[in-house]
């Protein structure tokens, strides 16, 4: 199967008001790492939320690894879709780390052996060994992030949602994100993840959709998205730093314009012409 | 959550909005002594029923619906609790007691669909309570969505684990419910540290009588409101002291 | 007199045998545009505790060493005091808009500080018009956007009229359209109102542009203290990242291509190297 998720003219209007999404139609591929870009309020969690069933579209449908989530409950698709949200805090529903890991893994009736091994697997990966016994709440922040992190991968989730993983982050921390999502994607993982981060999500995506209002405005290659002056605009994104060298550079007749601008430092040197002594 | 909802303001421009807190005050005070004087389950009813044209006058009519159908299982827990423990088998008595929670929490709701939190504030600060207390009041109130935001998301995120809510048996629904608590209660007692550093930054506390820069003034309108329910407050009592009510 | 002063300040929580912040000496001028960062847990949000009182007043612990505020002693000053010389945001806008309208918002601190009413109604009316909020005054703040919340934040706060403004991490929820907004009207406030401005920030990228000057923290101590050009460049800056157009003129620097000065936006970079190779297209 190559899309492991399909959205299909989905619409879903929130009780109280607001058409969160009005038609939006999305096909994830196995194994690629995706970008949900946007405006607070433009639809990016409220969209994610149909992926594991938590939402049922009102109108179209959503089909995840063949399960259409209209008729599959929540406990089924996140056996298959890890979502992890913004707040670790409201995700730490244990006694200690250790069981914190397990929470999911129990759940869904694995074999006690497996927990165990998953569980040992989690909390080496993650670093988390030596508070197996703590209470959550006693680690720092950073640390329940990870946990948070941990605590949904331990039950080895075909597909992953991140809602915001660097918000607030620091630059070591992001470092360490990057490891676990080529990590993910050596799994053979499928990974959403939702952001405001354009440096972020222009060097570490395979693809970038951009929503507003409820609707897709556009999707593609990363750097192709991102290179879009008008739509970046739109989207109220801003564009990443060395795109932005780059346009001026064009305006100013020192580059010559492309589909694909530089996104990165070595990129833009070597666009440049300026890289033979590196 | 419903429940809750029936408690938040609900802006609207009417008559019941822009009377002065204290004359709806005496609305529930007409509402609260009523409802504990009438002992007849039907009468207490009635008492429900009065409130649905002050909602329909507040333009919140749905919200109200909402909130009593919300109030239903309440209503019908503490019915079956009162029969239960009765010593005889007192069924007018449960019937009482359920439509006297009904009747109260129906006159509290349009109170609270009517009035701002700070509106009540300024109304209590002006009576002389201090500014702690009322700014208590005010921001218990104001954080009643956001509080019920939170949950939600605690409620997705548990799910999104694989836990199921709709556990079966009255122990295994009450584990869940406090597994669920737990991260909540916890994050909203953070959160409390975290606005009380942000109170302090806004100098609260700095001297004992703070200035109040809006103030709420009883109009003609309030006063012929506060009036017509003293009137019937004053009606009530005469006909419980006189026997005529039951 | 500079607005902050401290010296050999050394504080640890109450029950925690590690010091939280270690050997700490930073004067702070009028009209300084400090960006403050470092990895988790390196003392940054205490240091700013400490400049508006909550440290020692509301956290107790032992504080040692001197700490003046506008020429106050913080460790005698209740924070009510400070407040009038130290206004602080908070990332989480939620977490500090109490109430039901963004005048009441306004209005608030005045209150708190017992000033007459007609004052405070000049003073909401003049901040409702500064910060462009006067077509939002009666709505509610909780209902607002993520940026238009911090500007009421921001003004809730500058209504009183402080010297020196903190920030920590006011940007952090907010898309990054906002995010610029929000430190546009920081620079505005600083030249316009002569005021000194702390953020704290991860993301260099997108403050180093409005900064004067740039302190890093690491466990409890400055590490780093200065321009944010010569700062970004030293050993201790690859600790919190480096901003890209930073990036380049580093790899650049050892080559014939070498940038002439440190670019901190994308259109200095643009200038740098429309100078570089005009340079080398004359040779």
């Amino acid at each position: 199967m190559k899309w492991v998720i399909e959205a299909e003219d989905v619409y879903y209007e929130y009780e109280g008001g607001g058409l969160a999404l009005d038609g939006v139609t999305l096909r994830v591929a196995k194994g690629e790492i995706l970008a949900i870009m946007g405006e607070n309020g433009a639809g990016k969690t409220t969209l994610v939320k149909h992926f594991n069933g938590l939402l049922k579209p009102q109108r179209g449908r959503v089909v995840v690894l063949g399960m259409d989530t209209r008729h599959t409950p929540v406990s089924a698709l996140a056996r298959h879709v890890g979502m992890v949200f913004q707040n670790p805090d409201f995700q730490l529903f244990a006694e200690t780390v250790e069981d914190e890991i397990k929470f999911a893994l129990r759940n869904f009736g694995f074999p006690e052996d497996v927990i165990e091994k998953r569980a040992e697997w989690a909390l080496k990966i993650f670093g988390l060994e030596k508070y197996r016994e703590r209470s959550p709440y006693t680690l720092s922040i950073g640390e329940r992030k990870r946990l948070s992190i941990a605590a949904v991968l331990s039950y080895d989730p075909d597909i992953v949602i991140l809602d915001e993983p660097t918000s607030g982050q620091d630059f070591l921390q992001k470092e360490k994100l990057t490891e676990l999502l080529y990590l993910m994607k050596q799994q053979g993982k499928t990974v959403i993840i939702v952001t405001h981060d354009v440096e972020f999500a222009v060097r570490r995506s395979d693809r970038i959709v951009v929503m507003k209002a409820g609707k897709i405005l556009a999707e593609g290659p990363p750097k192709k998205v991102l290179s879009d002056v008008r739509l970046i605009k739109e989207a109220r994104l801003k564009p990443p730093q060395i795109i932005e060298t780059a346009h001026t550079l064009t305006s100013r007749g020192i580059m010559v314009s492309r589909d694909n601008y530089p996104a990165t430092s070595y990129e833009l040197i070597r666009a440049l012409g300026l890289g033979e002594d590196i | 959550m419903s429940l809750l909802q029936g408690f938040m303001y609900l802006p609207k421009k009417t008559y019941l909005h822009r009377l002065d807190p204290r004359s709806k005050a005496f609305m529930l005070a007409f509402y609260s002594v009523a409802s504990i004087l009438i002992l007849n389950p039907l009468l207490l009813v009635l008492l429900v029923i009065s409130n649905i044209p002050l909602a329909i006058i507040a333009k919140s009519l749905g919200r109200w619906v909402k909130t009593m159908k919300s109030i239903v299982f309440f209503a019908v827990l503490i019915f079956a609790l009162n029969l239960l423990t009765s010593v005889t088998w007192n069924v007018e008595y449960a019937l009482t007691m359920a439509a006297r929670f009904v009747a109260l929490t129906s006159a509290f709701s349009i109170f609270f669909l009517t009035t701002t939190p700070e509106d009540l504030a300024l109304a209590l600060e002006a009576g002389g309570v201090s500014r702690e207390y009322s700014l208590m009041i005010t921001m218990s109130l104001r954080f009643v969505p956001t509080l019920a935001r939170d949950l939600q998301i605690v409620i997705d995120a548990y799910r999104s684990r694989g836990s199921k809510l709709d556990a079966k048996g009255l122990l295994n629904k009450v584990k869940a419910y406090t597994t669920l608590l737990t991260p909540l209660v916890v994050f909203e007692v953070r959160r409390s540290l975290m606005v009380a550093e942000a109170l302090e930054a806004r100098a609260f506390g700095a001297t004992g009588k703070p200035t109040l820069y809006k103030r709420v003034k009883m109009t003609g309108e309030d006063y012929a409101f506060s009036l017509l329910w003293v009137a019937l407050l004053v009606v009530i009592i005469a006909l419980k002291i006189t026997g005529v009510l039951y | 007199m500079p607005i902050v002063e401290l010296r050999n300040l050394y504080f640890s929580y109450e029950g925690s045998a590690k010091p939280a912040l270690k050997n700490i000496n930073l004067v702070i001028d009028r009209g300084e545009f400090i960006v403050l960062t470092g990895p988790s847990g390196c003392g940054k949000s205490t240091l700013c505790r400490v400049l508006n009182g909550l440290i020692p007043h509301f956290y107790r612990g032992r504080l040692s060493g001197q700490a003046l505020v506008a020429g106050l002693d913080v460790k005698e000053t209740p924070t009510y005091i400070l407040a009038r010389h130290v206004g602080m945001v908070f990332q989480n806008p939620e977490n500090q808009l109490f109430l039901s309208t963004v005048e009441r918002e306004l209005a608030f601190g005045l209150e708190n500080l017992g000033l007459p009413e007609e004052d405070i109604e000049r003073r909401v009316k003049q901040a409702l018009d500064y910060f462009g909020l006067t077509d939002l005054r009666d709505r509610p703040p909780y209902l607002l956007s993520g940026g238009q919340q911090q500007k009421v934040a921001i003004a809730a706060v500058m209504i009183m009229e402080p010297e020196l403004l903190i920030l920590d991490e006011p940007t952090a929820n907010l898309d990054p359209v906002s995010a610029e907004e929000i430190l546009e009207l920081l620079e505005k406030l600083r030249k316009e109102k002569d005021i000194s401005v702390l953020l704290v920030e991860h993301r260099l990228e997108l403050v180093l542009r409005y900064a004067t000057r740039l302190l890093i923290m690491r466990e409890g101590e400055i590490i780093a203290d200065g321009p944010p050009e010569r700062v970004i460049l030293t050993e201790h800056a690859n600790i919190v990242g480096i901003p890209p157009v930073v990036e380049v003129y580093k790899i650049l620097s050892d080559t014939r291509y070498a940038l002439k000065n440190i670019p901190l936006t994308p259109s200095d970079l643009a200038s740098e190297i429309e100078a570089v190779v005009k340079r080398e297209v004359g040779h």
